[in-house]
């Protein structure tokens, strides 16, 4: 944070402690502290260790092993190819549709909602959250009546003699980016809201006190300050999208499956358990890739911050 | 703004847009509301008349919904007692203690936020179908639990931040044991923060969908699975119904928490609600 440089310096960190048998004190005391520490953190890394970690070690496994219990890569090269390797740039293409469509929109929302007085931005963001919380197969299936042939937009156009109408909205990527949108839509928000309250409204007055014009001041002092925000919002939604199922199975056709639909139509229909746990891995991998990139741009953009500062 | 007004047809543009993106999001909860009363089930908007034949359909003999909710129900109260002892001991852990490796800690408690679920359900079926353990109530919590209690760690960590650790020394400085000053200290402190990481937790596992359908089996399927199995084949108005009852019980349960965070006193905090999810990923992302 740049303001943080103006700020006052903390206070200092209490008393020195000169005396040794304090020190001892407290070493027996972090000690016990530590104890006290592993004790109650044991229950959950237990837990998840086993029921989290485990089961994708097994998985990752799975998709290692030959029909003839040998070591193979087999089951990744299946998945990259044909019609698997086609769900697979289906769900990128979908993902990044979505992503952006949310970002945009988020965007737009979020800097609405930021000019706002704190009573209006707090039923605004009441109407953001509380979908957020609702399952999605509901809002989903409130997709549904609304888009459907006989929904009620298609009705409604049809009564105004809309030329065209009704229109195909569901059962194909149309569909399933409307409602994947939604569903990602209060992530982006919640996201960007919080970087663009935390803006300093000063920098883009003090910009247009020295003649810069709007989109001047849009371009060069608005948006590198929320930059890192939206890149972060995008590649969040991004990753979610990835492994999404309910919305895409839903109001998807033939031509928008994705990785979800068809690991859970290997399992249960096909019982292609190997191959199902490669895609699963794959899956996992682009979410570490995407994971990794969010911290890169993070270091970098702090570095790129401390040398601004300095 | 201070020199920068916006212009008025800027104003008036981004309202608009506002309102539609708004309109986006609520559009499709209030219609099932409004069409779950309405008598011809779906398509016209609002209904031409009235009725609660379709919630009355839920509860007739054969239907397959009591249950799918129970079970749900059943499954979500199992899955709320597991994330609240994982959650209380790990917040206790994470912000009470010295941890060695404790950004190593709070990276797999929030790792299962982001690991697409698909791959946390097919992990969880391979471990539990050898097991014969599929369509059991144990597994089915088990499993949620995994993604409910990062939500539950989350929400109590900040709950036992904001409890001034200098009240549980002085009570420990008087002779209180750590059980009492757990018990008549650091509890009471916390309980509104329990209250709604156990709501969190509740609704987690009620509304989870995925980890579900693969640890189904044909005859016990949860009321997300249920739904998803009817959806599959045609829009039904039982559903919309079923759907109308899960949109009324997260809104409780939200104003339930807001109730119990304004009565507990920790108006401090900003917001209605005490973690987004949303929130949790970029602080995972921090932490990892």
């Amino acid at each position: 944070m740049a303001g943080t440089v103006l700020a006052p310096a903390p206070p200092a960190p209490g008393p020195g402690t000169p005396a040794a048998s304090q020190g001892r004190l407290r070493r027996v005391l972090s000690e016990r502290r530590t104890r006290f520490g592993l004790l109650n953190a044991a229950p959950v890394v237990v837990y998840l260790l086993v029921l989290f970690v485990y089961p994708i070690f097994s998985t990752l496994l799975l998709s290692l092993k030959g029909a003839d219990g040998g070591w193979t890569l087999h089951w990744y090269a299946n998945a990259l190819q044909g019609s698997n390797l086609k769900v697979l740039l289906t769900t990128l293409r979908i993902s990044a549709e979505t992503s952006l469509l949310s970002l945009v929109i988020g965007f737009m929302l979020a800097a609405a909602v930021s000019r706002l007085k704190p009573l209006w931005a707090g039923l605004v963001m009441i109407i953001v959250i509380v979908p957020h919380f609702i399952s999605a197969l509901v809002r989903t299936y409130g997709w549904i009546i609304l888009l459907g042939e006989h929904g009620v937009i298609n009705n409604a156009l049809t009564d105004l003699d809309v030329p065209g109408a009704p229109f195909q909205m569901l059962y194909n990527e149309l569909g399933v980016v409307i409602g994947t949108t939604s569903v990602m839509l209060p992530y982006t928000v919640l996201l960007l809201y919080a970087v663009m309250k935390g803006i300093d409204r000063r920098l883009p007055a003090a910009a247009a006190s020295m003649g810069a014009g709007r989109l001047t001041i849009f371009r060069r002092v608005y948006l590198p300050m929320v930059a890192p925000g939206l890149v972060n919002a995008g590649i969040l939604s991004f990753i979610l999208c990835l492994g999404y199922y309910l919305t895409p199975a839903l109001m998807g056709g033939p031509k928008q499956t994705m990785v979800a639909s068809l690991i859970s139509e290997q399992v249960m229909k096909q019982s292609q358990w190997n191959g199902a746990a490669a895609l699963g891995i794959i899956l996992l991998f682009l979410t570490f890739a995407g994971l990794l990139l969010l911290r890169l741009i993070k270091v970098v953009g702090e570095a790129a911050k401390n040398r601004g500062t300095s | 703004m201070i020199a920068l007004r916006s212009t008025l047809t800027g104003r008036i543009v981004l309202a608009v847009l506002s309102t539609l993106v708004l309109l986006f999001l609520a559009l499709p909860i209030v219609l099932i509301v409004v069409t779950s009363f309405g008598s011809d089930a779906f398509g016209s908007f609002p209904p031409d008349s009235w009725t609660l034949s379709w919630y009355e359909q839920l509860f007739a003999d054969g239907s397959k919904w009591p249950a799918a909710l129970s079970l749900s129900a059943l499954v979500a109260s199992l899955t709320t007692v597991f994330s609240l002892v994982l959650g209380m001991t790990a917040a206790t852990a994470l912000v009470r203690s010295k941890l060695p490796l404790r950004s190593a800690v709070y990276g797999l408690v929030l790792a299962p936020l982001v690991i697409p679920q698909v791959v946390i359900a097919l992990g969880l079926f391979l471990l539990f179908e050898p097991a014969a353990m599929l369509g059991s109530p144990i597994a089915l919590a088990l499993g949620h639990t995994v993604l409910a209690s990062p939500i539950a760690v989350m929400i109590l960590m900040a709950t036992l931040q904001g409890i001034d650790e200098r009240l549980e020394d002085a009570a420990a400085s008087m002779g209180a044991g750590r059980l009492t000053v757990a018990r008549r200290i650091t509890l009471p402190l916390a309980m509104p923060g329990m209250i709604a990481a156990a709501i969190f937790s509740f609704i987690t596992s009620f509304d989870e969908f995925f980890i579900s359908m693969f640890l189904s089996s044909v005859d016990t399927t949860t009321l997300p699975v249920q739904m998803f199995n009817v959806l599959q084949f045609d829009v039904d108005p039982s559903v919309t119904a079923v759907s109308a009852l899960l949109i009324a019980i997260a809104v409780v349960a939200l104003v339930l928490v807001a109730v119990v965070r304004r009565l507990g006193g920790s108006g401090k905090q900003e917001g209605l609600l005490p973690t987004e999810p949303a929130m949790g990923l970029s602080a995972g992302s921090e932490a990892s």
